[in-house]
Parts: C-alpha cells; structure tokens; sequence
C-alpha cells in the first residue's frame, strides 16, 4: 500500500479566491439590475463597457508581461462591475470614459502594484479618481440623493450613480459578503456604526439621509472594508475603521459627499501597511 | 453503547515516546513476560503494558509523529490471562497516581505535573470534526468521568469546574443529569468550532484568565484536561488500571465508523481492520484528524496514548488545487488560536528571512492547521512554517556559535 504523505492540515475549507471573488459580483447583481431597472439602457452599456474592458486589458496586460491569466478568479470582473457602479449614468453618451478608466485601475492599481493581494489601492477607487481628475464635468452626479421617504430606500429616484439606484439592495449584498466574510467585518462594521455614531453626537444630523444611500453602503461595506487593502492585525482593522469614519466627517463637514467618502478610503488605503506595523499582535500562552 | 470493543491484537508495539521529547526506559527486556498493566517503561511519565504476552523485540519502530522509536513489542499470549492485580493508590498525591497511572492529556502532557494553585478546573468535551471519542466516552461512562473529576477537584483544592460540550451533542443532557448535587461542577454548552483551541484559548474563553505569553494556563490557576484523562483518572482510582486503553474514533473511508477501545500499542492497522477494513484505495491515513492530524506512511504504526482517531481518505477527499498568491484577505488572522500572523510568517518563511520570523513569534505556532484549512488561496502554510522554524533554529545556532 502507498500512503500519501503531506504536512497537515488534510482538509481544505470550500472557500477559494474564485468563490470569494465571484461571490462578491453575485452579491452586487441586485443593485445593478436595480440600476438598470431606474436607468435603462444607459447602465446595461456603462456595466458591460467597464466589465469587458477590465478583463480584456487584464488579459492584454498579463499577456505581454508573460504573467499567468488569472481572469478565472474573478477579480478583473468585480473591478470592473464596482467601478461601474461609482458612474452616473450621463457617462454613456461618451462611453470611452468608463473604459479608459477601467483599463486604468487594472493596468495601474492591480499591475503594477503586483496583483492581487500586494496592491495597495483600490483598483475601482483608482479607476474612479482618475477619471474624476480627468473629466470632472463628466463624473459630477446629475443628482445627490438625499433619503427623503421610506420608499427612498427601496428605489431612490434621486440617484445620480448608478449605485445610489437602490440602498436596500446594496445593504441585502452587503449582508451577504458580510456574513461569508468576503469583506472585513472589523472594518465595514466600526466605520459605519461609528460614522452614524459621529454624525449625530456631531448636531449634523441633517446629515445622516446623506449617508443612508447606495453610494455610501457600497464604499464602507465593499469598498472600504475590501480585505486586500485593509490591515491584517484585528486591532489594525478597528483602527483602520475609526480613522475612515472620522476622515468620513471631515470631508462631509466640507460638503463633499460621494466623492469625499471615495478619496477618504483612498486615504485609509496608504495607512493600512503603517497601521499593520504598529498593531503587531502578542501570542498568547506557550511554555 | 457507543464505543466497541476490539478483539486484543497479537502483538502490541508500544513506543517508549508517547509525546515528543518524553522518553522513557525499557524496565523489561526481551524475554520477559509480561501482564496487562504491567510497568515497562519508567521515566517522566509511565508506560505500562497494554496486554499479556511475551516482550519479543525492543527496537526502533515507526512511531506517529513520522518518526522511528524505541518501542517495546509484545507478543500477546492467546487465552491467558494473568490476573490483573489492582494498584492501592489511595494515599497516593494525585501528581503522584498521575504519574505512576500514566495519564496524560490529549497533548502528551500529564495532566497535573508541577505545583501551582489550581481554582478553575476546564474539562474539554469538545469534538474535531468527525472525531467523537470524547461524546461517545460520556455517552458511555458519565458517571465514572464525574467521579474522577470530582477526584480531582479535591486533590487539587479547585473551586470549581467546568466541561464544555457541544451544543448539539447527545451527550449534553447526559452530563448535566450526572452533575445536578454537584453545585461546583458547570456544564458550558458551546456553539461547535475549531479549533478548539490550546489549553490557553480554552482557559481565556472559559475560565476568563488571559494566558500570557511565556506562561501556561497552570500559572493563572486554571487546569485544562479532557474527558479521556478523567476516565482514565477514575480506572487508576477506582481499578487501579493504568493508562493502558484509549477510545479512538475511525473515520472516513472505512466500511463502519465508530469509536473503539483499543490497547495502546495496537497497529492501526488493526484497529481499521475492527471497522469492517477500507473502502476502496487508502491514499492517506492521517492519525488525529483532517486538520491538524500526521498523516502516515505506514499502516504499522500503533495507536498511543495522545491518539483520538484515525481518519482514511481515498483520492477523492483530497484536494489537490494548485496555491495562488495571498489575497491578505486576513483569515488566517482570524483563525489562529495563538494569535500569530500566518500569512506574514508564509511570505517572510518562503522567502528564507528567518529574522523577520523570528520577530514575529514564528516559534509560538502549534501548527494547529487552521490557517491552511481556511485560506482561500490554498497555500501551504503550516509546511512553509515548519520549513522557517528550521531556519530560525539554524539562524540561532549559528548566532550561538558566533557569540
Ligand atoms: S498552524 Fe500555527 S499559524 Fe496556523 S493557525 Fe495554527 S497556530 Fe496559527
Ligand atoms: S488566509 Fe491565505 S490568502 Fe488570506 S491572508 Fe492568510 S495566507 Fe493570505
């Protein structure tokens, strides 16, 4: 009899990068078909143009460099579907805008920071803060949604991206990755709570429907609470969730809304290696 | 009953090392006969005979821990029994019927074996995966697993004592039924997890004693033992036994699974034949469980007294997915019991800067498994941990030599 003979452990859990991944985009499916509900054609264009454009200049750019494709993981998908989500739905009357900017975050954000897993921002923030420095005019939302009724929640006429078109559906995906784990709970969870927290001990309470929409549920629990680029210590992520809620307030105290919450968790993002460093944590127990 | 009895092997082989680090001396030669219960091997803890039969061979065997070691081989002598005649332990020191009983915990160690203040006492009723010897042990002998830790209780002066199981296991109500007049005795029914956790995890989560690092749960006057050690506590007591038996649960790929009482010393061999043999090809044969169990290369080697199951996989049950690079998703993070850093062990280990492992307690893993089994990038972190403990061993010879 041959035995087999490997270091432990001998079972595997189910969880792979494919299922993490893929289990992310099948968590923002509602919200885009809400999207696309609300806006029409328009979304249906945007969210195909930045999917397909983040995966071929994936496969061109890991082509050229003679890097393994690794398209099948997911990852270029999601990138491109969250940045898709970011765009108010005016950009697809010129919809070389989106592409360029998910080609942007994959050859920028994820190649040349070395990939998955090193990189250092996120490549939909990337994508998005590129294109907003680019063409202001044409990133600008149509409108800011300011949750005014309880149906808000649900269908949010007052979108001005494509995110905003339903708070209810990005909680519900939320929810889902928050419980697979496909997001960092320490992080999703102490910046919301402590943001919401903030606003009313703050008197700005007339804040709060503000915060209440997609665009903010999609940047704290997806974007922010991305495990790639948050800290790894668990009192690294708490930390990494306080400071972006306060950087939160601080750019919603100038007035920037959406795009404030983006380039805060930009922000965050240079941090997280320093705040790693720092919040090395002590074994316990031992001989 | 839950647990079956197996027919006495023919031989034995009981290795004079039943956990690392701890040999024992033959006190028998070849030759000898020897009865059940017999003392053969004398040293921190004791080794006693599992079976009666004749000493044929004491050599270096193949032992679980992948390793060869002396152990002494005992031909068991058909129909005779040679009367077993009970040890008089009762002015015995607890340390000292432990020791002579040769008990030891799960982990190798025995279960009271230096001086300290105990005030809490934590049973681990707790099962691993499909392993269930510790349900099937209070299925089976409730009250003689209360009556050692009620012994125990008072030797060591506890105020009180805790045994966690499972919320789902059968063995829930049975044990809450044993211990209704003890009013110092609490069972804590718990979610099922894993791990569960080193004596310090179970000492902080149930006992509320944070174990520094550097100490063990002993020094913050908690003792963490297990459901076996008690039964064995309460056969050294009340029978005189020593440790000579333990209940192993077969798992996975054989034709009846169940728990077994098995003779130390019997080839596992035997024990799988005991469940109706394999089904289909044995690819593996891993002794402790899919996480953090060894798995072995040969079928010869015999059931010890830290053994708790024997599990077989064919080809199927094992994945063979090829590792991609860490995502820092951080789930190892948050798996690990101790507290360490995995992935950052992984990328430093893999890329020999054995300073930075050492630097970040690389020493202090207990190669639980845990990190491996939830990383979602499938790498192999547990022997890419191993392989930086070498470099950190040799690294600190080397410095020694230096100095
Ligand atoms: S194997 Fe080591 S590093 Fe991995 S979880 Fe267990 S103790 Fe932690
Ligand atoms: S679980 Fe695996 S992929 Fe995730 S951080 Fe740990 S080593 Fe990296």
């Amino acid at each position: 009899m041959t035995l087999t003979i490997s270091p432990l452990p001998h079972a595997k859990s189910r969880e792979s990068v494919k299922s993490v991944m893929w289990g992310t985009v099948a968590a923002l499916i509602p919200i885009s078909l809400a999207a696309i509900y609300l806006f029409g054609f328009p979304a249906v264009k945007i969210i195909l143009a930045t999917v397909i454009a983040a995966v071929v200049s994936e496969i061109i750019i890991y082509k050229a460099a003679s890097h393994p494709i690794t398209i099948g993981d997911g990852n270029a998908v999601l990138i491109g579907l969250l940045l898709a989500l970011l765009m108010p739905p005016g950009v697809s009357e010129h919809i070389w805008v989106p592409i360029i900017g998910a080609a942007f975050a994959i050859a920028v954000a994820k190649y040349i920071f070395g990939g998955t897993g090193t990189l250092v921002f996120h490549p939909a923030l990337i994508g998005f803060a590129f294109l907003l420095a680019a063409w202001p005019t044409l990133m600008g939302a149509a409108s800011t949604p300011n949750l005014g009724s309880f149906s808000d929640l649900l269908i949010e006429t007052g979108a001005g991206r494509l995110v905003e078109a339903s708070p209810a559906l990005v909680l519900l995906g939320g929810a889902f990755v928050l419980y697979k784990k496909y997001v960092d709970r320490r992080v999703a969870l102490s910046a919301t709570v402590l943001l919401i927290l903030l606003i009313l001990i703050s008197g700005k309470g007339w804040q709060l429907p503000y915060i209440l929409t997609g665009g903010y549920f999609l940047g704290l629990i997806f974007l922010a609470a991305d495990p790639i680029t948050t800290p790894v210590t668990k009192r690294g992520r708490l930390v990494y969730g306080t400071v972006l809620a306060l950087l939160i307030l601080i750019q919603l105290h100038f007035g920037a809304y959406f795009t404030g919450m983006c380039f805060a968790v930009l922000m965050m993002n240079v941090f997280s290696p320093f705040i790693d460093k720092n919040t090395i944590p002590k074994p316990i127990g031992g001989d | 009953m839950k647990i079956a009895t197996m027919k006495t092997p023919d031989q034995v082989i009981i290795p004079l090392e039943q956990h690392a680090g701890a040999v024992c001396n033959p006190v028998v030669s070849v030759g000898d006969i020897v009865s059940v219960g017999q003392l053969i091997g004398d040293g921190k803890s004791m080794i006693h005979s599992s079976v009666s039969g004749e000493v044929t061979a004491i050599s270096e065997l193949p032992h679980p821990a992948g390793k060869n070691v002396l152990s002494v081989v005992i031909k068991t002598h058909d129909g005779e029994k040679k009367e077993f005649k009970p040890g008089d332990f009762s002015t015995y020191k607890m340390s000292r019927i432990i020791r002579d009983s040769g008990i030891v915990e799960p982990n190798g160690l025995p279960t009271v074996y230096k001086k300290a203040d105990i005030n809490t006492i934590i049973i681990n009723g707790t099962n691993t995966w499909d392993l269930s010897s510790n349900e099937a042990l209070m299925l089976d002998h409730p009250s003689e697993i209360v009556d050692g830790l009620r012994a125990l209780i008072k030797s060591v002066g506890a105020k009180k004592a805790t045994i966690i199981i499972e919320l789902d296991s059968e063995a829930l109500q049975v044990m809450r039924t044993e211990t209704i007049p003890d009013s110092n005795i609490k069972i804590i029914a718990t979610p099922t997890y894993y791990p569960p956790g080193t004596e310090s995890t179970l000492a902080k989560k149930f006992a509320n004693k944070k174990v520094p690092r550097g100490s063990t749960p002993d020094d913050r006057g908690v003792l963490v033992s297990s459901i076996s050690a008690m039964k064995a506590l309460y056969d050294a007591l009340c029978d005189g036994m020593p440790m000579i038996k333990k209940v192993v649960t077969v798992a996975g790929a054989v034709r009846s699974p169940k728990n077994v009482l098995v003779e130390i010393g019997a080839p596992i061999k035997d024990v799988i034949e005991a469940c109706g043999g394999c089904t289909g090809t044995p690819v593996k044969l891993i002794m402790n469980g899919a996480v953090s169990g060894a798995a072995q290369y040969t079928d010869e080697v015999p059931v010890i007294k830290t053994t708790t199951g024997i599990l077989v996989q064919t080809e199927s049950d094992i994945n063979r997915e090829p590792p991609s690079p860490c995502i820092n998703c951080a789930w190892c993070v948050d798996e690990c019991p101790i507290g360490l850093l995995p992935h950052l062990l992984y990328g430093y280990a893999d890329s020999a800067q054995f300073d930075k492992c050492a630097e970040l307690y690389i020493g202090d893993c207990v190669e639980c498994g845990m990190c491996a089994y939830v990383c979602p990038s499938k790498l192999p972190i547990v022997q890419i941990i191993r392989y930086g403990k070498h470099g950190v061993a040799a690294m600190e010879a080397e410095m020694e030599v230096e100095a």
